[in-house]
């Protein structure tokens, strides 16, 4: 279990400007589906995108904390479309 | 052992075009995102391979390892990797699913 304060703190470590959006999916605080719009997401594919989320929160991936974690992320160009 | 693990992986990547490492069989998936990336692939009807390894951790971790991703399931199309369906449902979208499915099967049509 993680709270969304938590996990909004990790990401914003490497997502400063980073626009948030979190959703607790089972209300077991453990799964989540992120969206995340970010100038740091210019220029990389949908795979580097997600690693670089992943990287994040590997504290929380690694002891559990986060079972299951759902991402979409946009450029704030993408997310204006 | 290590490598045999690996020449496992790759093999499994080239001999089967599109490859769901998971948690659980095509008739049980074990995990939501396992059974959602299965029905993501019935959508196409294309064959397709589920390895479970849910209880493999060595091979789970090289897994990890060789693809830069931490969690599962991870999907294998024409051996190159692409995540998950949190890729793979933008790429459906897009269109470029279709068009990368086309080319990865048209190429075992040809020989």
């Amino acid at each position: 279990m993680i709270s969304k304060e938590a996990i909004i703190h990790y990401i914003k470590q490497v997502f400063p400007d980073s626009e948030l959006s979190l959703i607790d999916k089972t209300g077991m605080m453990d799964h989540y589906q992120l969206e995340i719009i970010s100038s740091k997401f210019q220029d990389m594919n949908r795979l580097d995108r997600q690693r670089l989320v992943y990287e994040a929160l590997s504290e929380p991936m690694k002891d559990g904390r986060i079972h299951a974690l759902e991402i979409q992320s946009q450029t704030p160009q993408e997310a204006n479309k | 052992m290590e490598n045999t693990i690996e020449e496992e992986i790759k093999e499994e990547i080239t001999e089967n075009k599109i490859v769901i490492y998971g948690k659980g069989t095509k008739e049980r998936p074990m995990c939501g995102f396992t059974r959602e990336t299965i029905d993501f692939f019935n959508r196409y009807g294309h064959p397709y391979k589920v390895i479970d390894v849910l209880n493999n951790m060595p091979k789970r971790e090289l897994l990890s390892k060789m693809s830069n991703w931490p969690t599962l399931p991870k999907v294998f199309i024409g051996g190159q990797f692409y995540g998950d369906t949190d890729i793979l449902d933008p790429m459906a979208e897009s269109g470029e699913m279709a068009t990368l499915l086309k080319k990865v099967f048209e190429k075992e049509a040809q020989g």
